[in-house]
C-alpha cells in the first residue's frame, strides 16, 4: 500500500476542526455571492425591460415625428401662398 | 409575471422544496431592500418563495413545451418572446472543475499528495499551452500569398526584398518552431510523469482520477497538435512518433491502467459533458496503439480489456453518429430539481454531442455531385477494421471538425456542407439547435434560483455518504481493517460537516454514537465542497477499492481483491461516479456555455487551407444556409427560429476571441453576420409583406366566385404567425443589441411607398383603362396596410399614399394620378377612342394609334408588388383583364374613388376649358363649309324621290375642296362629344354615391320622403342626431356621478356642426348640368355666326347660315360614307352625334334641324315613296319594290342617326330645360307669335334622373 506509516493525516482533530471552520465560512461566502448574482442578474432584467419600454417610446417618437414633418410641409405650402386663401 | 398563488403551492408540493429557512427569506430581501419601487411597477416580483416556486413552474411546464416545439415562446417583462438563445455568458470561470488555487488546498488534508499535485499542475499548465498552440495552428493562415511578386524593374533590389520577406516569415517560422520544440518536450514530459507514477515501489501517493485526466487531455492536445501540423501525413506516421517517445520508457502499466479507466468511463456513460467523452474516445485509440507495441505487451493488454469492448465501444459511436433525429428525449421531465438540472445537462450534452457527430459524419461523407441527395451506404457495409479506422479519423478531427479524409481526393467545402444538407437535415438541424439553445437559456436563466438548491443537494449527498453511510461501514465492514477503516476516517475527516456540534468534531467519537442522535445532526448547508475535496475524496475512494494497486486485473471496481462485501463497493461506486458529476454541476454557468457551444458550426479552417481561396462565400456558410433554409421554406414552425443561426455566430465569434484569440477570425464573422443580417431582415420583410399581401388579396376575392371555382384552394393563404418576431425589440448578435421591430417597421415603410410608386408608374405607362386596376391593386395594398398596422406602426396610408402622389401640398389640387388622367385624356382618350351609346362604353377605334406601344414598356416588378403570391395575381390579373379593352362606368367608379373631391374639379375643369377651346377652334372651320353652302337651301323635292333628293343633296353639299376641314370638324365634334358623355357617364357616378351617402345620412338627419317625391324634413329646428346625443348630454351633466361634463357639451356642440354639415351637403349639383351650361356659355360667343337672326322675325326656312345646316352637310356625308364599303371611313362613334345635338339645342336650333335636316328629310321622302309603291304593288307584295334597292344601307344607318339624335335630344330636354330661350312661332291661324317662349315637352328619356327644382 503507497500511503502506509506515516502518511495519514498528521492530526485528525486538527484537521476536523479546520475543515469546519472552512465550511461555515464558505457558507458566508457563498452567501455573498450568490446575492451578487443576484443583484446583477435583475439589473440585467432590469435593463432588458427598460431597453424594450425605451423602444418602444421611441417608436411612438419616431411616427409623431414622421407626421409631424408632413404636417409642417403641408402647413409651409400653405404659408407661402397665403394669396388661396384670402 | 406574477405566478398565482394556487400555482406557486402546487409546484411546491410538486416538487417538495423546502426552502423556507430563515436565511433565504433574507437573502432575497438584500436585493428587495434597495429597489422597493420596482415591485410597486410590477417589473417583476420579487417574493423569493413565489419566485422560485413561480419562475421553477415555467421552468418545467416550458420544458414540457419543449417537447412539442422548439421554442416555449414565453413573454418576460418586456414582452419579448424568447426565440434566440443566450447571447452572452456572465461568466465562464470554472472555479470548480478547475481548482482556481491550482489545488494548493490539498495540502491542508494532509494526504501525502504534494507530488501528484505538482504532476497535476505541471501538466494542466502544458494543456493550456497545448491549447494555446493549437489554435495558434488552427488559425494559421498562409501568409506567402500576401508577398508581393517580385517585378522585373526591381530585380537590383532583390536581396533587399528577399531579406525583408525572409524576416516576415522568419516570425512565423520561429512560432512554428516553438510549437514543435514545446511538442517534444511536453511529450517526453508526459511520459516522465507517466513513468515515474506506474512505480509502484516509489513512495509516491497517486495517480489521482484528476491526473488520470491530466493525462488524458494532455495526451489529447499533443495528438490534436500533431494532427495540425502534419495535415497530410498519414496516421500510423504520428503513431510512430509518439511511440519512439513513449517505448523508451517503461509505462505500459499505466497506459493499461488508462486503457481500463477511458473503456470503463465510455461504458458506463460516466462523463457528463461531451468534450470529455470526445476526448476519451480520441484519446484511446492511441492508447491502444501505443500500449500495443509489442506482442507480449498486446497480450497482456487484452488479457484486461477484452478486444470485443473497444470493437463495442467504437461501433456504438459510428452507428449512432449515422442515426437521425432523436425523438427519446421527450420523455417527462420528473424528479427534483438536482435531477431536472442534471438531466438538463445530459440532455444539452447528448444533443450537443450528437450534433458534433452529425457534423462529423457529414465531413467524412461529402457530396460528390451537387443535385444528388443519395446517401453514402449505411455503415453497415463497414466491416470492423474500416469501422475502426473511420472511427479514429473522425474523432481524431473532432476538436477542429477539419477531418482529414484519406479516400483519395480532395474535398471542398461546398462538397461537405453546401451540398451535404438536405431540406429535412437542415430542419431538423436548426431545431435541435433551436431546442439546445433554449434550454440552454432556460437554465441560465434560472441559474441563481437554483443555485442554493443544488448546493445544498450536493452538500447533503457528501454528507450523508461521509456522515451516515461511511459510519455505518467503518462499523460493520471495516471495523477490522486498520488501514481500510483509516482510510475511511480520512473521508470523513475531510469532508464532514458537523454543523456547530464542536462535541461530534472527533470523527472516532462520533462513530460510535447512536444511530438516533447521529440522524438528528446534520441539516443541509448551501454550500458546495470544493474541487480539492472531491479531488481527495476520489483518490480516496480510489485507493481504498485497489488497495493503492491500479495494475490489478479488472476494472476500478471490477477488482474483488480488496476484500470489500459487493454492496460497499457498490455504494462507494456510485458515490464516485456522483462527485465527478457534482464538479460540472457547481460550474453551472461554464458548463451551460460548454453545452450550448455551436460555434465550430461555422470554423472552416481546414477548407480554407486546401482549397487555397481567403474566404467562402455567405452561401457555403452553415448558419446561413440555416437561415436560407428558413426564409426559402416559409414553414410555419420555423420562421421563429429564423434568429437560431445568429446564435451559432455569437457562439463562434465568442471562441474566435476567446479561444483562439484571433483578431482576423473575429472580423471575418463580424462582416458574414452584417451580411447576413441585413439579407435576414429584408427577405424576412419581403415574406411579412407577401404573406399579408397574400391574405390581403385572397379577402378581397369575390368568395362565391373562389367557393365555385374548381380549385378555389389555391387563392386560400396557409397562415402564418410573425408575433414574435414583431415583438423583438432587442437582438443579440455580437454583443450589439438591434430592434429588429424597428428596423422591420422602417423597411415596411419603404416598402409601402415602392409599392404605391411602382404602381402609379405602372398606370402612368399604360393607358386610362388601366384605371380599374389601379384602384385594385390600392385597394388591396391598403388592406395589407390595415392589417400589417395591427402588429407595426406603421406611417398612416394616406400620407403615404399623398405622397407619393405628390399631393402634399396643401394648395396643390393636382396629383400624379390626376395629371395623369389629364393627360390621358388629352392625348389617348379624345383622340382615339370612340364611343358606343348602346353599351355607356368607350372603346379604342381601329385607327386609333395604339400608343402604348410607343411607352416605355412597364418593368414587371415583383411578385408581392402586386398581389402576393403568383395564383393570386394572375386571378387578379384575369379580373382586370375584362376591363382593360374598354371605359365605362367601373373606370368611372375607379376614377372617382382615386381622385376623391379634391383632385375631380381640376379634371372637370381642365375638360370643360378643353371643350371651350375646342369650340372655338371649329368657329374657322364651320365658317368655311359655309361658305362653301349655297345662300339659300330649300326642302328637298318629292318628285324626283330618293335618288332624285340624293341627287340635290349632293348638289347642295359641295365640299369636295373641303374634305380636310370636314374631316377636322367631325374630329372636334367627336372630342366635344366625348367630353361630354364623359361628363355624363360621371354625372351617374356621382349620383350614385351621392344617393348611397345620402340613405346613410337621412335617418340621422331627420329627413323623410314628402307626398310629391320631394325630401321634407322630419322637424323643424332640430335633427334626430343632434336631439339624441344633446339627450344623452344633459343626462350625464345632470348626474352627479360625472364631475366634468365639458366633453360630452362638446360633443353635443359638434354634432350640431355635423348635422349642418351633413344637410348643406344634400343637395349637390349636377355635374352634367353644369357642363351643359358651361357650354351653353361657350357658345353663347358664337351665337351670331352660328345661329342668323331671321330678318322678318319668322324661321327663315332657306337660310343656310345656321348651324344646324352644316352639321345636317355633315351627317348626311358622313352616313353616306360610313356605308360605302368600298372606302375605309374611319369610324367616329356616336359621340359627333352628342356633340351636334348638345350644340343645336344649345343654340335653340332643335326643331330646324329636325324639320330641315337632310338625313329626315330623306326618310320621309322614302317613306312617302315606299308608301306609294307599296300601293300600286299590294298585289305583289313578296317582290322586293327594286327602286329601294342600293339605299337600304343608308336608309338604315339614316334611321339609326335619327333614333340618336331623338335619344340626345331627349335627354338635353331633361337636364338642361331652356325655358328662357325665345323664338317666334305661327298660330295655327297663321298669325305671327313674336318673343314666345318653348315649353318643354316631359322628356321621353325618362330613366335620367329629374333635376331637383
Amino acid at each position: 500500500m503507497a500511503r502506509a506509516g506515516g502518511h495519514g493525516m498528521g492530526n485528525p482533530v486538527n484537521v476536523g476542526i479546520a475543515v469546519q471552520a472552512d465550511w461555515e465560512n464558505r457558507e458566508f461566502i457563498s452567501n455573498i455571492s450568490l446575492n451578487v448574482r443576484r443583484l446583477f442578474d435583475f439589473l440585467l432584467r432590469f435593463e432588458a425591460t427598460t431597453k424594450s419600454k425605451l423602444a418602444s417610446l421611441n417608436e411612438k417618437l419616431d411616427i409623431l415625428e414622421r407626421k409631424l414633418e408632413v404636417l409642417e410641409v403641408q402647413v409651409s405650402s400653405a404659408t407661402t401662398n397665403p394669396s388661396v386663401f384670402n | 409575471m406574477a405566478i398565482p398563488v394556487e400555482e406557486a403551492i402546487a409546484a411546491l408540493s410538486t416538487f417538495s422544496l423546502e426552502f423556507k429557512s430563515l436565511k433565504e427569506h433574507r437573502a432575497a430581501h438584500f436585493v428587495l431592500l434597495d429597489f422597493p419601487n420596482f415591485n410597486h411597477l410590477d417589473l417583476f416580483s420579487f417574493d423569493p418563495n413565489e419566485m422560485l416556486n413561480g419562475s421553477f413552474q415555467r421552468t418545467v411546464s416550458k420544458c414540457r413545451r419543449m417537447c412539442r416545439g422548439p421554442h416555449g415562446l414565453t413573454y418576460r417583462g418586456d414582452e419579448q418572446p424568447d426565440v434566440q438563445g443566450l447571447a452572452v455568458l456572465l461568466s465562464s470561470e470554472r472555479y470548480a472543475t478547475n481548482s482556481p488555487i491550482e489545488y494548493s488546498d490539498v495540502a491542508a488534508y494532509r494526504l501525502s499528495l504534494g507530488e501528484d499535485t505538482k504532476a497535476i499542475n505541471q501538466l494542466n499548465t502544458l494543456i493550456q499551452e497545448g491549447k494555446e498552440m493549437a489554435s495558434l495552428l488552427y488559425t494559421y493562415r498562409s501568409c506567402v500569398k500576401a508577398l508581393p511578386q517580385l517585378p522585373d524593374s526591381m530585380k537590383h533590389s532583390q536581396a533587399d526584398l528577399y531579406l525583408e520577406t525572409y524576416q516576415v516569415l522568419d516570425l512565423e517560422m520561429s512560432r512554428l518552431r516553438e510549437i514543435q520544440r514545446w511538442q517534444a518536450s511536453a511529450a517526453s514530459k508526459l511520459a516522465a510523469d507517466m513513468q515515474r507514477f506506474s512505480r509502484p515501489e516509489r513512495l509516491v501517493n497517486g495517480p489521482t482520477i484528476t491526473h488520470f485526466w491530466s493525462m488524458l487531455k494532455l495526451l489529447d492536445v499533443l495528438v490534436q497538435l500533431d494532427h495540425l501540423k502534419n495535415a497530410k501525413a498519414s496516421i500510423p506516421n504520428d503513431f510512430s512518433w509518439y511511440k519512439r517517445t513513449f517505448t523508451q520508457n517503461s509505462v505500459e502499466d499505466i497506459l493499461q491502467v488508462l486503457i481500463v479507466f477511458c473503456v470503463e468511463s465510455l461504458e458506463l456513460d460516466f462523463a457528463l459533458l461531451f468534450p470529455e467523452r470526445h476526448t476519451l474516445l480520441r484519446v484511446l485509440p492511441v492508447l491502444v496503439v501505443l500500449a500495443t507495441s509489442s506482442e507480449k505487451e498486446s497480450e497482456s493488454l487484452y488479457k484486461r480489456v477484452k478486444m470485443n469492448r473497444l470493437l463495442n465501444i467504437f461501433k456504438m459511436i459510428i452507428l449512432k453518429s449515422s442515426d437521425g433525429a432523436d425523438n427519446d428525449w421527450s420523455r417527462d421531465i420528473k424528479g427534483n430539481m438536482y435531477d431536472i438540472v442534471v438531466e438538463g445537462f445530459q440532455l444539452l450534452s447528448r444533443w450537443t454531442g450528437r450534433i458534433w457527430e452529425q457534423c462529423a459524419w457529414k465531413f467524412s461523407r461529402p457530396c460528390k455531385e451537387p443535385p444528388s441527395d443519395s446517401q453514402h451506404g449505411s455503415t453497415t457495409f463497414f466491416d470492423y477494421e474500416k469501422v475502426f479506422l473511420m472511427f479514429t479519423t473522425q474523432f481524431y478531427w473532432l476538436w477542429t471538425l477539419d477531418i482529414l479524409i484519406d479516400y483519395g481526393h480532395l474535398t471542398t467545402y461546398m462538397q461537405v456542407v453546401r451540398w451535404n444538407y438536405t431540406g429535412e437535415e437542415r430542419r431538423a438541424l436548426l431545431e435541435l439547435i433551436g431546442y439546445i439553445k433554449s434550454i440552454g437559456l432556460m437554465m441560465q436563466r434560472c441559474d441563481t434560483l437554483v443555485s442554493e438548491a443544488l448546493w445544498e443537494t450536493i452538500h447533503m449527498e457528501v454528507q450523508d455518504f461521509v456522515q451516515d453511510k461511511l459510519d455505518t461501514m467503518l462499523r460493520t465492514t471495516f471495523r477490522k481493517k486498520k488501514d481500510l477503516s483509516r482510510i475511511l476516517s480520512d473521508m470523513r475527516t475531510l469532508s464532514a460537516d458537523w454543523m456547530a456540534n464542536t462535541s461530534k468534531g472527533d470523527p472516532e467519537h462520533n462513530s460510535l454514537e447512536t444511530e438516533e442522535m447521529r440522524q438528528s445532526t446534520f441539516y443541509p448547508r448551501p454550500v458546495a465542497p470544493t474541487a480539492a475535496q472531491i479531488h481527495c475524496l476520489q483518490f480516496l475512494i480510489c485507493e481504498l477499492v485497489s488497495g493503492g494497486n491500479m495494475r490489478k486485473p479488472g476494472g476500478l471496481f471490477g477488482n474483488s481483491g480488496s476484500g470489500i462485501p459487493v454492496e460497499d463497493l457498490k455504494q462507494l461506486e456510485t458515490f464516485f461516479y456522483k462527485l465527478s458529476f457534482f464538479l460540472h454541476i457547481l460550474d453551472y454557468t461554464a458548463t451551460i456555455g460548454t453545452l450550448t457551444d455551436l460555434g465550430f458550426l461555422w470554423f472552416r479552417e481546414f477548407y480554407l487551407e486546401s482549397s487555397r481561396v481567403i474566404q467562402f462565400p455567405i452561401e457555403c456558410s452553415l448558419p446561413w444556409m440555416l437561415v436560407e433554409h428558413v426564409t426559402e421554406t416559409q414553414d410555419a414552425g420555423l420562421l421563429e427560429s429564423v434568429l437560431i443561426p445568429f446564435d451559432l455566430y455569437n457562439d463562434s465569434a465568442q471562441h474566435a476571441l476567446t479561444c483562439l484569440k484571433q483578431r482576423f477570425l473575429y472580423d471575418e464573422i463580424e462582416a458574414e453576420v452584417d451580411l447576413s443580417f441585413d439579407l435576414l431582415v429584408e427577405k424576412l420583410n419581403e415574406i411579412i409583406f407577401t404573406y399579408y399581401k397574400s391574405c390581403a388579396a385572397s379577402t378581397l376575392l369575390d368568395s362565391s366566385f373562389t367557393y365555385l371555382c374548381d380549385d378555389g384552394e389555391k387563392y386560400f393563404v396557409k397562415p402564418l404567425r410573425f408575433d414574435a418576431i414583431f415583438k423583438l425589440r432587442r437582438v443579440m448578435v455580437l454583443g450589439r443589441t438591434i430592434d429588429l421591430r424597428s428596423l422591420i417597421t422602417q423597411r415596411m415603410n419603404k416598402l409601402f411607398r415602392e409599392n404605391i410608386d411602382f404602381l402609379l408608374e405602372r398606370f402612368e405607362s399604360g393607358d386610362l383603362c388601366g384605371v380599374v386596376e389601379l384602384q385594385q391593386l390600392l385597394d388591396i395594398l391598403e388592406l395589407t396596410h390595415q392589417s400589417i398596422s395591427k402588429f407595426l406602426e406603421l406611417d398612416s396610408y394616406s400620407l403615404m399614399l399623398s405622397e407619393m402622389q405628390e399631393n402634399l401640398s396643401l394648395v396643390s389640387y393636382s396629383s400624379r394620378i390626376s395629371s395623369q388622367i389629364w393627360n390621358e385624356m388629352q392625348t389617348d382618350f379624345l383622340p382615339n377612342f370612340i364611343l358606343c351609346n348602346t353599351t355607356q362604353r368607350f372603346v379604342r377605334s381601329l385607327k386609333g394609334t395604339h400608343h402604348s406601344s410607343q411607352r416605355s414598356s412597364a418593368s414587371t416588378g415583383k411578385a408581392y408588388f402586386y398581389c402576393g403570391s403568383h395564383d393570386l395575381t394572375m386571378a387578379y390579373q384575369g379580373i382586370s383583364g375584362l376591363y382593360r379593352d374598354f371605359f365605362g362606368i367601373p373606370h368611372m367608379f375607379a376614377v372617382v374613388k382615386l381622385l376623391g373631391s379634391r383632385s375631380l374639379p381640376g379634371i372637370i375643369r381642365a375638360l370643360l376649358d378643353h371643350i371651350s377651346s375646342k369650340i372655338t377652334a371649329m368657329v374657322p372651320k364651320i365658317t368655311a363649309l359655309q361658305e362653301a353652302l349655297p345662300k339659300s337651301i330649300g326642302l328637298l323635292s318629292f318628285d324626283g324621290g330618293i335618288a332624285g333628293c340624293q341627287k340635290i343633296v349632293h348638289e347642295i353639299l359641295t365640299w369636295e375642296a373641303k374634305s380636310e376641314v370636314k374631316t377636322e370638324v367631325l374630329h372636334d365634334l367627336k372630342e366635344i362629344g366625348s367630353a361630354l358623355y364623359w361628363m355624363s357617364l360621371l354625372d351617374i357616378v356621382l349620383r350614385q354615391i351621392d344617393t348611397t351617402q345620402f340613405m346613410q345620412s337621412a335617418p340621422w338627419l331627420g329627413l323623410i320622403p314628402g307626398n310629391d317625391g320631394q325630401v321634407k324634413h322630419a322637424y323643424s329646428d332640430n335633427t334626430p342626431f343632434t336631439t339624441l346625443l344633446s339627450a344623452a348630454t344633459n343626462a350625464v351633466a345632470s348626474s352627479p356621478a360625472c364631475p366634468n361634463p365639458s366633453s360630452f357639451l362638446v360633443m353635443a356642440k359638434q354634432a350640431e356642426a355635423a348635422s349642418l354639415l351633413y344637410k348643406s351637403n344634400l343637395n349637390s349639383g349636377s355635374v352634367l348640368e353644369y357642363a351643359l351650361a358651361f357650354t351653353s356659355a361657350a357658345l353663347d360667343r358664337h351665337y351670331s355666326k352660328w345661329s342668323a337672326t331671321p330678318k322678318t322675325g319668322f324661321i327663315d326656312i332657306t337660310t343656310s347660315k345656321d348651324f344646324y345646316r352644316v352639321f345636317s352637310g355633315l351627317q348626311y356625308s358622313y352616313l353616306e360614307e360610313s356605308i360605302n364599303p368600298s372606302r375605309k371611313q374611319e369610324m367616329l362613334g356616336d359621340s359627333v352625334a352628342w356633340a351636334g345635338c348638345t350644340i343645336m339645342y344649345l343654340l335653340g336650333q332643335q326643331q330646324h334641324f329636325e324639320l330641315f335636316d337632310f338625313s329626315y328629310q330623306f326618310l320621309n321622302v322614302a317613306e312617302v315613296e315606299n308608301a306609294t309603291v307599296s300601293l300600286y304593288q299590294y298585289s305583289d307584295r313578296n317582290k322586293s319594290p327594286n327602286f329601294l334597292q342600293g339605299y337600304e344601307g343608308i336608309l338604315e344607318a339614316m334611321r339609326k342617326a335619327r333614333r340618336l339624335n331623338n335619344h340626345v335630344f331627349s335627354m338635353l330636354r331633361a337636364r338642361c330645360p331652356l325655358e328662357d330661350k325665345i323664338a317666334c312661332a305661327i298660330k295655327p291661324s297663321g298669325a305671327p307669335l313674336h318673343r314666345m317662349k318653348f315649353t318643354n315637352t316631359v322628356s321621353a328619356f325618362e330613366t335620367l334622373p329629374q333635376r331637383a327644382t
